[in-house]
């Protein structure tokens, strides 16, 4: 299942190598051997790759997945109180019975669903679903992750700091709560008084109110290219493109970590050299913290 | 007891983290102990006098004057005694209080009275997100005490809420009462959408029509006894809640059967005049 | 160089048994004498080899995983706050890694064995232990429910599965073989599980359980690796699990094995409601096979977070409590699970696991063979250790546990029978000189000439647990990293690899079947040497 998703066009390769097409012990017959459901609000390319498409009402995902947990569990939805999703009663009777009779099943959510209102509950409900599934079946969800390698700095931040994201250091430890120290809510609320800013374009992303403050405050910018971020930025290294000049690691949407092979050479410093001497510079400065300093009393 | 005044004479750059404004800090300390303790100006240690200037000593009656909305966990594990604002404040006002009371002449910001357990917080202007709520993994937000917004709430109001009250004035966003295990909400403004999502306990009253999540249901229109107590309640709080038969009754809807969950949804249903 | 004078020394490996001895290190080893360097006086003091973990879980995936689920944990926990020779990290119960290395190092604990990776993410585990300060490191390799090497099992074909297994080791630039639950794992891609020894496992037609095990541990021998097979039993947790676990020893033929956490297979009854401890039965065969040993994976009161390549068992788990679950499974290769968990101590089966942790310790004589372990995090944290020596030196202090605990345990448990006092001789062996010979690393937990300079040094102290918690000195490769509490340096460690032999033409058997099963390119899939933070590699004399 795709919920919220469109690979067809922003991950190519998930359908043909990862998830639909190829053909294995157990299912020798490749796509045959499977069935695709794509739940969107719109019928994308991938539904012509799909099964079964429902097409889900605008903002009502987080209702429908809600729907289908109480269903699972044989608790009775009105069929007009299904309707209202766009799905009816009788659609959403179906997918479940076919993914109680799965092997195995799969859902694969995109940011259709991940960044769209109820944002982070809506991931949740999706996670919670397929968990719940397992008192019939064998069921797993896992995101589908926008560009680049955010899983690789999700990953190394949370074996460095307990935490994914969201995280401040101004008590010399780290510490948690998105919405408060995730940098778009930081930079909205003029939290922050310098940025220094790699392998991301905010500039490019970010809501106006975040952007301005980009250009208000010191904003250093290591990147390959020039970027909407780069343009407002007062300073701009430009590094080594990483994977393609630069070494490293990447880790796939699934958190499996990938080797980077440099295939050209740039004269430009990779990021992580340009890292470690701003590092050497700083710990030339006296130490910030004071000696012995009691520095943890807030929880969050 | 004498009042402790604290007046904001510099304004903050970035968020000021000063959990010693609390009642049981300044109780015991002289002048000069408060003058001295530490607030985190970013990542900077400062004291509490770089930022406000602190007129009497050994009280737990405190007093603060300024645009304090930069400044965070104001009244944060406060046990007695009263704080009261004039201006609006930070994030994280009262969380993991025990006792007291906290009044907010301005607005407040995301998670008020967070894990709190008991106490009283009242903002007369509007609120943030997470009202009550519980911080991120935490399986219990609020766990007693009582917090009122006179103005508007955010998104997650209550969320994992298990025992106390929230009562707000004005409107509140998404989520209101996510994943609530008990206690009680009172909205007076009614709320946006997915109110009492995934419900496993406790009650929500809203005076104004709500959306339902489709997996609530309709149980029937009555006045359970005990809004007459919470009524009583409020009253001495100067919020008013119905219940006479003569003016009405409430639509009570059960779910959320997604959990599944004994949640509880009443829907004031005035009769037309 | 360093000398260390006056302290009674306790060095299993060498029969030295609390003797005043002094002891001399030069370049990281100890050597016969030393002329210059610094002097520690440890009169008075008691002198220990480093601790040595056997079986612990402390980087990679799973762990990860963990702690992105406890962020109600973190903020509760003991928090490391950055200064100019330490990095900031979180304690608790899945400690992130710098705080790993501070806290391991901070009571004395010098090699760790991370007990469970998967080689499509051993990249991950390795690119994990190199932020692990201090201590060294080495890791096994998932391999019981690997499909390829089930599929050659299978078939028959033991010699190329055994090349597989090589070349599966020397990829994930790995120490040694973990087997968790084989076939289990496997199966709960299905939704199943594996519970018999002998039925066939779900998607195979005749393999076994019992044939993997028996399998595995031969591989293992003839490999010639440092480490003999390390093995956690099926049916893990499992009221009356004692039948499987004395099974699965019946089916290593006489080979040598490592259990796991065995406090967890040492069950009798049928149910929740009926679950006794068996210990007797298991220590019983400890004690009369001396080539095979065990670490206790006992269990504490508390709060802690279940990690395991045990799928089913922690979906299981996940319905018992309640609560968060994460799952994820490793393509054809493994699986875990992970679950936060409270033990109770007024929760009859939690208060059974936790004597029956105790016991197993008690009941098998030789501390050369049952090594101090809670399988970190699952049976409680590794900073815990600390309280399982008390419980261990002192039968007092376990009686007065006791009476804290459910009437009704009484007659499920043997402990309370139980008067045997750990002394500090038997403590050292079975915290390091044990755990460090089952690991065939020989000169770790081991003060003699030549060999690592691992040492810790505690000043006596009637309280035991506070003794253990807080040593005065930790000194790792000669160099003094930890002195009255304070982190005073943080080297890097080591990381023991293994390179086994195997046929030439292994890799060209593997590709094409890569290609059918992974989703990752051959090429990319073998963990570079280069990307190892100093290596230390083992080659293997293969056994007939
Ligand atoms: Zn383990």
């Amino acid at each position: 299942m795709y919920w919220g998703g469109n690979p067809a066009e922003c991950h190519p390769r998930h359908f043909t190598k990862y998830a639909l097409m190829p053909k294995s012990k157990f299912l020798p017959r490749g796509r045959k051997d499977r069935t695709a459901v794509l739940v969107d609000i719109r019928p994308t390319k991938s539904a012509k790759a799909a099964d079964i498409f429902l097409q889900v009402r605008p903002g009502k995902d987080f209702e429908l997945i809600t729907i289908l947990r109480a269903l699972i569990k044989d608790q009775k939805v009105s069929e007009e109180a299904v309707a209202e999703t766009g799905i009816t009663l009788e659609q959403c009777t179906d997918l479940i019975e076919r993914m109680k009779k799965a092997k195995f099943g799969c859902v694969f959510f995109g940011m259709g669903l991940s960044m769209t209102r109820g944002k982070h509950m809506n991931s949740a409900a999706l996670l919670t679903l397929a968990a719940e599934m397992n008192a019939f079946t064998k069921f797993v969800a896992m995101p589908m992750r926008g560009h680049g390698n955010v899983t690789g700095a999700d990953v190394i931040m949370r074996w460095q700091t307990g935490y994914p994201f969201g995280i401040t250091f101004n008590r010399g430890y780290p510490r948690y709560n998105p919405g408060e120290f995730s940098t778009v809510d930081v930079l909205v609320r003029g939290d922050a008084d310098a940025a220094f800013i790699i392998g991301a374009d905010p500039g490019a992303t970010m809501p106006q109110p975040a952007i301005d403050h980009l250009a208000r405050i010191p904003t250093i910018v290591l990147d390959p290219h020039v970027t909407h971020t780069s343009n407002l930025a007062k300073v701009h290294i430009t590094t080594a493109p990483a994977g393609i000049a630069a070494p490293g690691t990447a880790y796939r949407m699934d958190e499996i970590p990938l080797p980077l092979k440099p295939a050209l050479k740039s004269p430009y410093p990779t990021d992580e050299e340009v890292v470690r001497r701003i590092k050497q510079a700083i710990v030339k400065k006296p130490f910030w913290m004071p000696e012995g300093a009691q520095m943890t009393a807030a929880q969050v | 007891m004498n009042k402790l005044t604290l007046r904001l004479k510099e304004q903050p750059t970035v968020p000021l983290e000063a959990e010693v404004l609390s009642p049981d800090t300044f109780a015991e300390l002289s002048n000069e102990e408060i003058r001295s303790k530490t607030v985190y100006h970013g990542k900077r240690q400062c004291r509490l006098d770089d930022f406000f200037d602190v007129d009497g000593e050994r009280s737990d009656d405190v007093e603060i004057h300024g645009d304090l909305h930069r400044v965070r966990w104001i009244g944060r594990e406060m046990s007695r005694g009263r704080i009261t604002v004039h201006g609006s404040v930070g994030m994280h006002l009262g969380a993991y209080m025990k006792g007291g009371e906290i009044e907010v002449h301005g607005n407040a910001s995301d998670w008020i009275g967070a894990e709190m357990r008991n106490g009283l917080i009242r903002v007369h202007g509007n609120g943030g997100g997470q009202i009550g709520a519980g911080y991120r993994g935490s399986l219990k937000g609020m766990r007693g005490g009582t917090i009122i917004v006179d103005g508007s709430a955010g998104l997650e109001v209550g969320m994992r809420m298990r025992r106390g009250m929230i009562v707000l004035g004005g409107p509140a966003k998404d989520f209101t009462g996510l994943q609530m295990k008990g206690g009680t909400i009172v909205l007076l403004a009614g709320a946006e959408i997915r109110t009492g999502a995934w419900m496993m306990r406790g009650t929500i009253i809203s005076l104004k029509p709500i959306q339902m999540m489709p997996t609530f249901s309709y149980a029937c229109r009555y006045t359970p006894d005990v809004l007459r107590v919470y009524s009583r309640r409020l009253k001495e709080l100067g919020v008013s809640l119905p219940y006479a038969p003569q003016d009405g009754a409430y639509k009570l809807y059960s779910g959320d059967a997604s959990v599944p969950g004994k949640g509880e949804i009443l829907v004031w249903d005035a009769l037309s005049a | 160089m360093l000398r260390i004078t006056g302290g009674k020394v306790y060095d299993p490996a060498n029969g030295i048994d609390g003797e005043v001895r002094d002891l001399f290190v030069s370049e990281g080893k100890f050597v016969a004498s030393a002329e210059e360097g610094r002097t520690i006086d440890a009169t008075g003091m008691i002198v220990f080899p480093g601790g040595v973990d056997v079986h612990t879980h402390v980087a990679g995936g799973a762990i990860n995983f963990a702690r992105a689920m406890t962020p109600e944990d973190h903020r509760r926990t003991q928090a490391f706050i950055r200064s100019q020779s330490r990095r900031s990290g979180i304690g608790g119960m899945a400690p992130t890694t710098f705080a790993t290395g501070y806290l391991y190092a901070g009571m004395g604990w010098t090699t760790v064995n991370e007990a469970a990776v998967p080689v499509l993410s051993a990249r991950h585990t390795h690119e994990e232990l190199s932020d692990i300060p201090i201590v060294d490191k080495s890791t096994l390799t998932l391999m019981a429910n690997n499909e390829i090497m089930l599929d050659l099992m299978e078939k028959g074909e033991y010699e190329r599965a055994k090349n597989v297994v090589a070349w599966y080791i020397w990829a994930a630039k790995s120490y040694g073989v973990k087997a968790v639950n084989p076939g289990g794992v496997a199966a709960w891609k299905w939704g199943k599980d594996a519970k018999q020894l002998t039925s066939p496992i779900e998607g195979f037609t005749r393999l076994t359980p019992g044939d993997i095990i028996s399998q595995l541990a031969r591989i293992c021998h003839e490999l010639g690796l440092p480490h003999p097979l390390h093995l956690h039993c099926n049916n893990l947790g499992a009221p009356g699990n004692i039948s499987t676990t004395l099974d699965t020893l019946n089916h290593l033929d006489g080979h040598r094995a490592h259990i796991a956490h065995s406090q967890y297979h040492a069950y009798g009854g049928d149910d929740w409601d009926e679950m006794r401890s068996e210990t007797a039965q298991l220590a019983e065969y400890f004690n009369t096979h001396p080539n095979v040993t065990t670490d206790a994976g006992a269990v504490l009161f508390g709060d802690t977070v279940t990690i395991t390549a045990d799928g089913p068992w922690q979906h299981l788990l996940y319905k018992l409590t309640g609560r968060k679950w994460g799952n994820l499974d490793v393509e054809n290769e493994t699986g875990c699970g992970i679950v936060p968990y409270t033990y109770r101590p007024s929760n009859l089966v939690n208060a059974i696991q936790w004597s029956v942790g105790l016991e197993l310790l008690l009941l098998i004589k030789n501390p050369w063979q049952v090594f101090l372990s809670t399988d970190h995090p699952n049976g409680g944290c590794f900073w815990r250790y600390p309280e399982i020596i008390q419980l261990l030196m002192c039968a007092d202090f376990r009686t007065e546990c006791l009476k804290k605990l459910p009437d009704k345990i009484k007659e499920r448990i043997t402990l309370p029978e139980l008067t045997r006092e750990y002394t500090l001789y038997e403590i050292a062996t079975s915290m390091s000189a044990g755990p460090a010979r089952a690991l065939g690393l020989h000169h770790k937990g081991n003060l003699g000439l030549g060999c690592d300079a691992d040492i810790v040094i505690y000043e006596e102290d009637k309280d035991v647990a506070r003794m253990f918690g807080h040593p005065r000195y930790v000194i790792k490769g000669g160099e003094v990293v930890i002195e009255e509490g304070d982190i005073r340096a943080t080297p890097d460690g080591h990381e023991y690899i293994s390179r086994p032999h195997y046929a030439p033409d292994t890799d060209e058997f593997l590709r094409p079947l890569f290609e059918d099963c992974y989703t990752m390119q051959f090429e990319n899939y073998p963990v570079e040497m280069e990307r190892i933070e100093k290596p230390a590699i083992h080659d293997c004399v293969p056994n007939s």
